[in-house]
């Protein structure tokens, strides 16, 4: 399966996380709040200005910058 | 052995302030999943609940009596996990492993969102690695087993080694069983747990364990794993304490961990603080996997929140609502809110027409 980044992911499409690049607090952020490797994500919104972006994780939801969202590779589920 | 907690109570089950005094119980868990009113509920506080930053960053202590026995609650923040990136983390480490002994916690009462059970094991499993006996409260069951979600708690009990009770913080189901499990977690001999971070961390932590336990390094503080995986880490405020502790050990155990680090941007691309919490999310996983959660129904837990959301957030209707919304306020407040002045004129007239007739 390929990998991509997460900003790329359209609205309403699943994948699954394979890789988390950030460091240090913001990495330790993004893992706390579920997004880890082998987790499944799904695209659930987008703000008008397409940032920030709306994320369904291990059933809760949560909002993430495309900024962010750089750091997190993804594909696509088997 | 090597549980600081049993140590001081060798022989005597419970709290040294059980002459009398009352057995002191923190309550832990993640922002918005019900801790505050669990803690109003079990101690009949009438304190304010709410979600402004901050609100619940000050220490709260409330009393309440389980079967006669009278217990301390400390309400602790609102946090995922047990690093020291901030001040709510550090305060929640500060109070689960204090200078003096004597105010440690017996147990941990862990408030658990039911819904989103992976966030909250994963600060089980921390508050566990330091030593202390945990409970979970599964909260907001009633909302879980409505969407179809049935949570298999004896299961989760079994396999995490911990009790786990569902508890209803809006009616206060439940809550007295948590106490009580509690109680019983404080009196019971308990060792800090020990999870697998996969062959490169395990190695690293066998060297590190021995030289932290032979220096007593903070060992009456945290036990020693913990304080290696937070070297791992690399957690400033743990660093800081162990070289003051001990200046000559802490170089040598930077050097374990710089070594590790190295090797592990070189084969994995990864960092150690990286890779254990990875590693806690898959332990995680994996016991769920084991037939804890079923869903019954395909019906999504959120469906409701979602489809509002799609109203509310789109483009074209989500300003139109707004707008219609401070237009309807705007209609009250000057509609509505006109009539009482008008009454209030009238009492006075009336008062008026009393006095000079």
């Amino acid at each position: 399966m390929p990998e991509f980044n997460m900003r790329r992911m359209q609205l309403g499409t699943k994948a699954v996380i394979s890789k988390i690049t950030a460091q240090g607090e913001m990495g330790r952020r993004i893992r706390d709040m579920g997004l880890v490797p082998g987790a499944s994500v799904e695209v659930i919104g987008k703000a008008p200005l397409r940032d920030p972006v709306a994320l369904r994780v291990a059933g809760s939801a949560v909002a993430r910058r495309n900024s962010e969202a750089d750091d997190i590779a993804v594909r696509t589920e088997d | 052995m090597a549980c600081p907690m049993c140590e001081n109570t060798a022989g005597t089950p419970v709290s040294r302030h059980d002459g009398g005094e009352c057995i002191r119980i923190a309550l832990a868990g993640n922002p918005n999943c019900g801790k505050t009113s669990t803690f109003n509920k079990i101690t009949g506080s009438n304190q304010h609940v709410g979600n402004y930053p901050g609100v619940t960053i000050e220490k709260k202590e409330g009393r309440a009596s389980v079967g006669g026995r009278s217990v301390l609650m400390v309400d602790l923040p609102g946090t995922y996990s047990l690093t020291a990136y901030s001040l709510e983390e550090r305060v929640t480490r500060e109070v689960l492993a204090p200078d003096d002994p004597a105010e440690r916690p017996r147990a941990v009462i862990d408030v658990i969102d039911s819904g989103v059970l992976e966030r909250g094991l994963f600060l089980a499993i921390q508050i566990r690695e330091m030593g202390l006996p945990v409970v979970l409260a599964c909260n907001m069951m009633d909302e879980a087993r409505r969407s179809g979600t049935v949570i298999d708690l004896r299961k989760l009990s079994d396999l995490f080694g911990v009790e786990a009770v569902p508890t209803c913080a809006r009616t206060g189901e439940g809550l007295d069983e948590a106490m009580r499990a509690a109680l019983d977690a404080a009196a019971a001999p308990c060792s800090p747990m020990v999870i697998s971070y996969g062959s490169d961390l395990d190695a690293a932590l066998l060297d590190m364990v021995p030289i932290i336990e032979k220096r007593a390094i903070l060992t009456g503080k945290y036990p020693a794993r913990w304080t290696a995986i937070k070297l791992l880490e690399d957690d400033e405020i743990v660093r800081g304490q162990v070289s003051a502790c001990d200046a000559e050990a802490a170089e040598r155990l930077d050097a374990i961990r710089a070594k590790l680090a190295d090797h592990l941007a070189k084969t994995e691309e990864s960092t150690p603080e990286a890779l254990i919490s990875d590693y806690r999310y898959g332990y995680i996983h994996s016991l769920l996997k084991g037939g804890i959660v079923r869903k019954n129904t395909v019906k999504d837990r959120l469906a409701l929140t979602d489809s509002l959301d799609r109203l509310l957030t789109n483009a074209i209707l989500g300003p139109v609502i707004m707008v219609g919304v401070l237009y309807l306020m705007f209609q009250v407040t000057f509609k509505i809110g006109a009539y009482p002045p008008g009454w209030v004129a009238a009492a006075f007239a009336w008062l008026g027409g009393l006095i000079e007739g």
